[in-house]
C-alpha cells in the first residue's frame, strides 16, 4: 500500500464498521513507515471518535409522543374514510348481485307458477263440449242411443270421429235392408254437417261453434222432425263423409211421395219444411220432414 | 404487537396498507428515530425534525404505494423522503445554520452528564463543536457524513438515499470528512490533512 492507496480508504479503515481487516492491517502497516500517513491516521481516528460521541449523544433524541399520536389518529382517520367507501363499494356489489339473483329467482318461481298452473288454465279455457244432436226423438220406436253415437264433440279426435262415422254409415246401411226406404238418421240441426271433420280444437272458436250449436239446438228443440228417410242415392259410404245438412221447403204432395199422411186442412199451393242431407257429391243422400 | 417488531419493513408496511393499525406503529417506532435524529443533525433544529417526521409518516399514510422494493429498503426509501422534506423546509425558510449559530432552535441537543464537571464541560464543548462543524457544512457534504458515519448506513443504502452513485457517496465523504478535520482545527489549514491530500508525498 502507497500514500495514494492509504489516502482513498482511510475513512473506511478507521471506520468502527470496518469489514476488511486485511486492508486495515495493511494501512497500519504503512503507518507505521510514513510518518505523514501515521498523522493522518490519527486525524481521521479522532474525528472518529468525535462523530461517534456526538452520534451516542443524540442515540436518545427521538420525536415527541405528540407525534406518534397525531400520526395514529391520522391513520385512523385514513383508514376509515378508505374503508369507508369499500364498505359502501362492497355493500352496492352484494346488493347488486343479490338484486340479480332474486330477479332471477323470481324469474324462475314465475316460470314454474306458469308451467305448474298451464294444465289448470287449459282446462279453465278449454269449452265444454257441445251437445249437436240432442232433439228428442220424434218417433216412439227409435232409441236414445241413435243420438249418443251422433253427438260430435269439438273436442273429439279425428280418429273418433271417423270411427262414430263408420258406425252411423254401418247403422244407416242396417236400416236400409231392414227397412228399405226408412232409414232414420235422426236429430241434426238444419245446415248442421252431419258428419264434421272440421271440429275445433279449443279456444274462442271452439267457444262460439259451441254457443252456435246450442242456439241451434235450442231452436230445433221446438221443432218436431220426422225420421230421415234414405234416398237410396248414395250407395258409396263414402259420400257420408262429408255431408250436410240443408233445411229446403218443398210441395206439400213431396210428404206423399214418402208415404207419409197429410192434415185434413191441408190446401193445394202448402208448403212443409224438410231437412235434406247431402253428400260430398252433392246428392242428396236422406230427407226429414219439419213440422 | 410483540410478535410484529421481528417482521421486515416490507411486510409491516402491506400489513399498514392494510389498515393495521399495530403494523404502523411498529414501524413508525421503529424508523422514526432515524429520520427524527437525521434530520436533526441535518438541521439543528428539533421543530424541524419533528415536522419532517410527522410529514414523512403522513406522507406514508397518505400515499402508501410509492414505495419500490426493488429500489432499495424501505429505511433508505423513508430516508430520501426526509431528505427532501429537510432541504425543502431548510430552501424555504432559507435560515441555515452558521457555525457560529449553534442549534436553530436555541435547544442544546448534547444532554449533561453527572460526569466531573471540568471533564463533562470539556466534553460538551467538544460536542457542540463537532455539531455545529457539521452544521456549517456545505448540503452534499453534510449529507454523507450524517448518512454514512453518524447513522452508519451503508455506502449503498447512502447511495439510494441520496440519488446518486456509491462512488459519489465516497468522494463526497471523503471532502466532507476533510472539511470537517478542518474546521475542526479552528479554521487553520491542517497540515497533514493537506499533505494527506498530495498524493506525490509518499510513493511507498
Amino acid at each position: 500500500m502507497n500514500c495514494k492507496d492509504f489516502e482513498s480508504t482511510i475513512h473506511e479503515i478507521v471506520s468502527p464498521r470496518a469489514a476488511d481487516k486485511t486492508k486495515q492491517l495493511e494501512a497500519l502497516e504503512h503507518a507505521g513507515h510514513c510518518l505523514w500517513c501515521a498523522l493522518r491516521f490519527d486525524e481521521e481516528t479522532k474525528l472518529t471518535e468525535s462523530l461517534q460521541a456526538f452520534a451516542r449523544t443524540l442515540d436518545v433524541q427521538r420525536a415527541p409522543a405528540r407525534v406518534e399520536e397525531a400520526l395514529v389518529q391520522a391513520f385512523r382517520e385514513r383508514t376509515w374514510r378508505t374503508a369507508a367507501p369499500r364498505f359502501w363499494l362492497a355493500g352496492k356489489r352484494l346488493w347488486r348481485r343479490l338484486s340479480w339473483g332474486l330477479v332471477f329467482a323470481a324469474t324462475v318461481a314465475a316460470t314454474w307458477i306458469v308451467i305448474l298452473q298451464a294444465p289448470h288454465l287449459h282446462r279453465g279455457s278449454s269449452v265444454p263440449p257441445p251437445q249437436v244432436a240432442s232433439n228428442p226423438p220424434l218417433a216412439s220406436s227409435e232409441p236414445s242411443q241413435a243420438n249418443e253415437e251422433l253427438r260430435l264433440a269439438p273436442g273429439q279426435s279425428e280418429r273418433q270421429v271417423k270411427a262414430q262415422s263408420e258406425r252411423v254409415k254401418s247403422q244407416v246401411a242396417a236400416r236400409q235392408s231392414d227397412e228399405p226406404g226408412a232409414a232414420r238418421l235422426r236429430n241434426r240441426k238444419p245446415g248442421a254437417s252431419v258428419l264434421d271433420h272440421r271440429q275445433p280444437d279449443s279456444g274462442a272458436q271452439a267457444a262460439s261453434h259451441g254457443r252456435a250449436e246450442r242456439a241451434a239446438l235450442d231452436e230445433s228443440a221446438s221443432e218436431v222432425t220426422t225420421d230421415f228417410i234414405p234416398l237410396g242415392t248414395c250407395d258409396d259410404s263414402e259420400c257420408m263423409d262429408e255431408a250436410m245438412l240443408v233445411r229446403v221447403t218443398l210441395p206439400a204432395e213431396a210428404l206423399l211421395a214418402f208415404g207419409l199422411p197429410i192434415n185434413n186442412d191441408w190446401v193445394a199451393g202448402d208448403s212443409v219444411a224438410a231437412d235434406v242431407v247431402i253428400g260430398s257429391d252433392g246428392v242428396p243422400s236422406a230427407i226429414r220432414f219439419v213440422n | 404487537m410483540a410478535g410484529l417488531t421481528e417482521i421486515r419493513d416490507e411486510q409491516l408496511l402491506r400489513m399498514m396498507q392494510g389498515g393495521d393499525e399495530d403494523a404502523f406503529t411498529t414501524l413508525y417506532r421503529r424508523r422514526q428515530g432515524g429520520i427524527y435524529r437525521f434530520v436533526l443533525e441535518m438541521s439543528g433544529s428539533t421543530a424541524l425534525a419533528e415536522d419532517v417526521t410527522q410529514e414523512v409518516f403522513m406522507a406514508l399514510i397518505r400515499d402508501n404505494r410509492g414505495y419500490d422494493p426493488s429500489r432499495g429498503p424501505l429505511g433508505a426509501y423513508l430516508l430520501g423522503m426526509a431528505r427532501h422534506h429537510a432541504l425543502r423546509l431548510l430552501k424555504r425558510d432559507r435560515t441555515y445554520v452558521s457555525i457560529e449559530e449553534g442549534s436553530r432552535d436555541g435547544r442544546d441537543l448534547t444532554p449533561f452528564s453527572s460526569e466531573d464537571p471540568h471533564w463533562a464541560m470539556s466534553r460538551q464543548q467538544s460536542i457542540q463543536t463537532v455539531q455545529q462543524a457539521i452544521l456549517s457544512l456545505p448540503e452534499h457534504y453534510r449529507e454523507a457524513v450524517v448518512l454514512c458515519d453518524l447513522n452508519e448506513v451503508s455506502y449503498e443504502d447512502a447511495a439510494s438515499v441520496l440519488g446518486c452513485s456509491v462512488g459519489t457517496v465516497r468522494s463526497r465523504l471523503h471532502r466532507g470528512r476533510a472539511l470537517l478535520i478542518q474546521k475542526l482545527a479552528g479554521g487553520k489549514k491542517v497540515e497533514a490533512g493537506s499533505k494527506a491530500i498530495d498524493p506525490s508525498r509518499c510513493l511507498a
